[in-house]
């Protein structure tokens, strides 16, 4: 069973066509698997059992027949539950939702089915993508794989576990201040934030209009490629979306890179925030391991993340008041304690105030776009620590806001975050690399040239 | 803070109920709140742009 729930999405298909595998039957492996598994990693809200196998039916009977979609059909995914799913809820992990049906697909579920994906059901988050681990929601908390004492990052803390954990190949994320990259840290997986406009967000429940974006989350760097080409694409009904013709992001995989110059934005993880010693030694490895194959690395110096922090928070917040304002007025009580700290404050930000960070800005964002012009792909920490302890609010406090995630937010670029080593406690350590507008391919490219010279992404979390 | 200048904060923001029933969150809030301001420059130029450029139909 251990060999089937980390097969990765590319073995998946080949093994299909192979006829050595069949949907019905990784299908139902994966939900023992979940039934087995969810009551220590909680990374389900809901498991749509059913609707999944009746998927897994139908994607066996055409991939028989020869009829293949795509390298997705019959390879089962999670959805963070903010996605819609049309009959199922969308509860934001919040009660404030707990009865909204969602009457039709998110664009990015239309397309997955339109692959022959296999939906396996929604995914835990943090109450509405902002609350953090809480304990006084419906649901729990979803917990690391790599130890279940600890975060498993978040907000898509669903997604990142169940991977890490072998639930499933593939799931997707929303990430306004972090919220891929962030689990993908601390589960040792790989998490895309692609190029702001490059996926549609219609169907996904907003936090911020203008920092949100959807990716996606995988064990390798190939599969993200693949989740990627099949969710991307100009949405005329999504105000963000990019018109954007950009495809095939796995184009570049496996060219090397050599001569390529990366910048290493060193003074966020050195002197903005001090990193943990164990990131900071993870980050030198990587940088002499993509120098050994042949990359320029040189230094690269953007405004410090303390301002780019601010810029994100008065935006995010500010956005979040507009849409929580009259939930917060009228039932505040069904709301997580953490999720109603961190909504509300948009309520006292003043108008003005909002503007100044959207005219900050595009000061950050020319700034990163003449580091680019440099530099083919940017480099830097995303967890400043490995995950902390659940059980250890304090600790979580402290630990979560140190990342170098949200200047990516704030300025749109493509941004992925991966395993690059464990802590001596077992933890993930991780990296973040950055790219030009829409070279999602590019950044893929190098994450790709380090996961194959490195043995990281092959460990197993100590699960039964 | 003082007082009667949160209170009528609060009731600008329409968060009187909200408040009564969770008065330690309203007031993290608005401490948040505070910590922020000051926190963006404004820039030199009173006439700079904000992002997202006012250009429809082409995003990015």
């Amino acid at each position: 069973m251990s060999e089937l729930a980390f097969l990765s999405a590319s073995e998946i298909s080949r093994a299909f066509a192979q006829k050595k595998l069949s949907p019905v039957e990784l299908t139902q492996a994966l939900l023992a698997r979940i039934e087995h598994l969810q009551p220590t990693l909680h990374a389900f809200i809901r498991i749509d059992g059913d609707a999944a196998l009746d998927a897994a039916r139908v994607a066996e009977r055409e991939i028989t027949a020869g009829r293949i979609r795509g390298p997705l059909h019959g390879v089962p995914i999670g959805l963070k539950d903010i996605i819609d799913v049309a009959g199922l809820p969308t509860t934001a992990h919040s009660r404030v939702l707990i009865d909204n049906i969602a009457k039709s697909d998110a664009v990015v579920t239309a397309k997955l089915r339109q692959a022959g994906a296999v939906i396996l059901g929604k995914l835990s988050t943090h109450e509405f993508a902002i609350g953090g681990p809480s304990h006084d929601l419906p649901w729990p908390a979803a917990r690391n794989p790599w130890n279940p004492d600890h975060h498993p990052g978040g907000s898509s803390s669903g997604s990142g576990a169940g991977l890490a954990g072998g639930l499933f190949p593939l799931a997707l994320g929303s990430d306004t201040g972090g919220s891929v990259r962030n689990p993908a840290s601390a589960c040792g997986i790989v998490g895309l934030k692609p190029t702001y406009g490059l996926v549609s967000r219609r169907g996904v429940f907003p936090l911020s209009f203008t920092l949100d974006h959807i990716g996606p989350m995988t064990r390798n760097v190939a599969d993200n490629a693949l989740l990627l080409d099949c969710i991307a694409g100009h949405d005329p009904e999504d105000p963000g979306s990019a018109a954007s013709q950009a495809r095939h992001f796995g184009r570049e995989l496996g060219l090397s890179v050599k001569g390529l110059r990366i910048g290493f934005i060193r003074h966020f993880h050195e002197t903005d925030m001090p990193a943990h010693p164990e990131v900071t030694a993870a980050l030198e490895i990587v940088e002499r391991v993509l120098e050994a194959e042949g990359a320029l690395v040189g230094t690269v110096k953007l405004p410090s993340l303390a301002e780019f922090s601010a810029v994100n928070r008065v935006i995010l917040t500010s956005e979040a008041w507009a849409i929580h304002a009259k939930w917060l007025r009228e039932q505040p009580e069904n709301y997580g304690e953490l999720a109603r700290q961190r909504l509300m404050p948009g309520a006292f930000i003043p108008a003005g105030d909002y503007i100044n960070a959207q005219r900050r800005r595009l000061t950050m964002i020319e700034a990163v776009n003449a580091a680019l012009r440099k530099y083919d792909v940017l480099m830097c920490a995303s967890s400043m620590d490995p995950a902390s302890n659940i059980h250890d609010a304090v600790e979580t406090a402290r630990t979560y806001p140190r990342q170098a995630r949200t200047p990516f937010n704030v300025t749109g670029h493509p941004a992925l975050a991966m395993g690059a080593g464990f802590s001596s406690a077992g933890l993930p350590l991780s990296v973040q690399f950055i790219g030009r507008y829409f070279a999602d391919a590019t950044v893929l490219r190098v994450a790709a040239a380090f996961e194959q010279v490195t043995v990281w992404h092959m460990r197993r979390p100590p699960l039964g | 803070m003082d007082e009667d200048l949160f209170r009528a904060l609060v009731r600008a923001a329409g968060l009187e109920r909200t408040f009564g029933k969770f008065p330690d969150d309203v007031r993290v809030a608005v401490e948040q709140a505070l910590r922020t301001a000051g926190a963006i420059p404004v820039p030199e130029n009173p006439t700079a742009e904000p992002w997202p450029p006012m250009r429809a139909g082409t995003g990015l």
